[in-house]
């Protein structure tokens, strides 16, 4: 099968986490994926839009799901808050036909197509682990991470609430990350955590709780062996990456583990160099745990 | 039906000195069926391996929720899961619920979690907003919240429960909605006043993990939502959480994108955002600063278009309970 699809990769990722962009761009080159950009596209709103104005955010989710429509590609994101927001509406719109009537209404009389409930919502990481062929994908890890124990942090938005995802994306056949490590040559790494929250949902409101969030699911999996951690998510990167030395100094803990989006790991694991990868940008230094597997 | 030989690995926790708890795990074999519940295999246990073994039970029904546990991982209620279900390679981990104190086995000391409840007053009061009609459809919200049984299966799981022992939490606010929603409270602005501060409905971290261990389907989050959503209407907005949530219209609007770079700024105000210029720097040395020239997204006037046409005529969106019938 050809995969094309409408590419979202949510805000976060167009600018201060835009190396899981370039990541995620290179890996699908790689694979054979086509990213079509989605020049219309705004925002998705996350839960705030929901929360402020409710019918406001089911007409800009309307008219983002819209789009791809027309391009008459299913839609994949890089962001598990975009991607919880826009199956919920999705998900609502399909099964609400006199909700979706009333959305479109309104989309309509304000010059937009109206959305026929007819694509997926997908992430990245199901289309690598679920929809490209594992030989293809196994013949291009041509550096395998040789044992290298990788802790899979999923957080919350890729999985809950479990009506609105396809169920296997919880249960034992799911594990998405935990497929990919081992594809990867890694191994991954149980630990309590990898589905609770990062805090970046309370990151301004409130802070001590996110620190204290990041330091237990970090701690855990540190505790449990890990070398290194890898997410699905570009907000859950820039919490549990980017804020974790801000989260060490406030619990008074060393933590010290890298972090980096899924995309980045399976591009150095596929060869693709870090400048294009990213990896400078990262703020706990993976250097080591990756020398300890060869991949200086 | 087949029957298996199960193995229990549970933790059984005994009162120490000055209220601390000693832990350590037990394991039992059961032979059950996969579709016997974990209550039942429980009972087993209690009744002809170790009479010691302490638990909370009573319906049998998943209406008491009394014995709601950890099982396998998640808080679940005994009486309503099946061995089968969540068993792994024949084993099964049982623990007692968490964020609470635990005093014996798998009891746990409900009386924190009920204090949070009679915090947010869980009755109706008499008072200026008190309809005198309630019409056939009052009752499309106040139906989401009303089948909770008080098993706390959702504070249990909650993760800013978990760190913020103050945190109000999903059952008393899925509680409070019930009454903010229900047509002959008196006292809903008042209410809504109270839950914005501190702790209250604007410190979930959204993890949805309430909705999904949740045996009656009340959906906690959802609830806390919609209380958001009229706390925000009443005017309740002096603080970070719901500054924050209104700068996505506004930038929706203007630009069709988040802007960043000042969303701190919105979010915090000037001077907390100064206290925060720590992390600003601290990003900005790996070069994650946020463009401060937005960038408009193609047809940025459609969503100006369709905010504009909402905002004449509204459209009611959000979910209603399905119509309570006697069975």
């Amino acid at each position: 099968m050809t995969l094309e699809f409408a590419y979202y990769p949510g805000c976060a990722a167009k600018q201060i986490q835009r190396e899981a962009d370039q990541a995620a761009r290179a890996v699908c080159q790689e694979l054979g994926i086509t990213l079509k950009n989605m020049p219309r596209a705004s925002c998705c709103g996350a839960v705030s839009l929901r929360e402020t104005k409710p019918a406001f955010a089911m007409a800009v989710a309307a008219r983002i799901l819209s789009e791809a429509e027309a391009m008459g590609k299913d839609l994949v994101t890089i962001c598990n808050t975009c991607l919880q927001t826009l199956t919920h509406a999705n998900y609502r719109l399909s099964n609400e036909p006199e909700l979706r009537d009333k959305i479109n209404a309104v989309l309509t009389e304000s010059g937009v197509r109206p959305y026929e409930g007819s694509i997926k919502v997908r992430h990245l990481l199901w289309v690598v682990t679920d929809l490209v062929d594992p030989r293809i994908l196994s013949s291009r890890i041509t550096k395998p991470l040789k044992g290298l124990r990788i802790a899979g942090f999923y957080g919350c938005h890729s999985l809950r609430p479990e009506e609105i995802f396809n169920h296997t994306t919880q249960q034992a056949e799911g594990r998405h990350l935990e497929r990919l490590i081992r594809l990867m040559g890694g191994v991954p790494v149980e630990y309590v955590g990898q589905d609770r929250c990062c805090g970046f949902h309370v990151m301004l409101s409130d802070k001590h709780e996110m620190h204290a969030m990041v330091a237990k699911n970090c701690l855990s999996a540190k505790d449990a062996g890990a070398q290194i951690m890898i997410t699905p998510c570009t907000l859950c990167d820039m919490i549990m990456g980017s804020v974790q030395q801000i989260a060490e100094k406030s619990v008074q803990r060393t933590i010290n583990l890298p972090e980096m989006n899924f995309a980045q790991l399976l591009g150095l694991s596929m060869g693709i160099s870090k400048d294009q990868l990213g990896i400078s940008r990262l703020h706990v230094d993976p250097t080591a745990a990756l020398a300890s597997v060869g991949l200086a | 039906m087949t029957v298996q030989t199960y193995t229990f690995r549970i933790q059984r926790n005994m009162p120490g000195q000055v209220g601390a708890v000693q832990s350590h795990w037990q394991d039992y074999q059961v032979e059950a069926e996969p579709n016997t519940t974990i209550l039942t295999l429980l009972e087993t246990i209690k009744g002809g391996q170790d009479g010691s073994l302490t638990f909370r039970q009573s319906c049998r029904s998943a209406i008491c929720g009394s014995c709601a546990i950890t099982i396998s991982g998640r808080t679940r209620l005994a009486c309503k899961t099946h061995v089968g279900a969540v068993a792994k390679d024949g084993l099964v981990e049982i623990a007692p619920q968490k964020n609470q104190p635990i005093l014996k086995d798998l009891a746990i000391d409900i009386r924190p979690f009920f204090a949070k409840v009679h915090a947010i007053k869980p009755y109706l009061q008499d008072g200026p907003e008190s309809a005198g009609k309630v019409t056939s459809t009052a009752y499309d919200q106040v139906n989401h919240v009303t089948q909770c049984i008080m098993c706390a299966c959702c504070y249990s799981e909650c993760t800013m429960t978990e760190v913020n022992p103050r945190y109000t939490g999903p059952a008393a606010l899925a509680k409070a909605f019930r009454f903010v929603s229900d047509p002959r409270e008196g006292r809903k602005t008042e209410r809504l006043q109270e839950l914005s501060k501190q702790d209250g409905m604007w410190s979930c971290a959204r993890c949805t993990l309430c909705v999904d261990v949740c045996p009656k389907e009340v959906a906690p989050m959802e609830a806390i939502i919609k209380l958001r959503t009229r706390g925000m209407g009443k005017g309740f907005t002096d603080a970070a959480g719901p500054r924050h949530a209104l700068a996505f219209h506004e930038d929706i609007n203007q630009t069709g994108q988040l802007n960043e770079f000042t969303l701190m700024m919105r979010t915090l105000g000037i001077f907390g955002a100064l206290k925060e210029t720590g992390m600003a720097l601290h990003l900005a040395k790996k070069g994650k600063i946020p463009s401060p020239f937005p960038h408009y997204v193609d047809g940025v006037e459609e969503l100006r278009r369709i905010y504009q046409s909402l905002e004449r005529t509204p459209v009611d969106v959000e979910t209603k309970a399905k119509e309570a019938v006697p069975e």
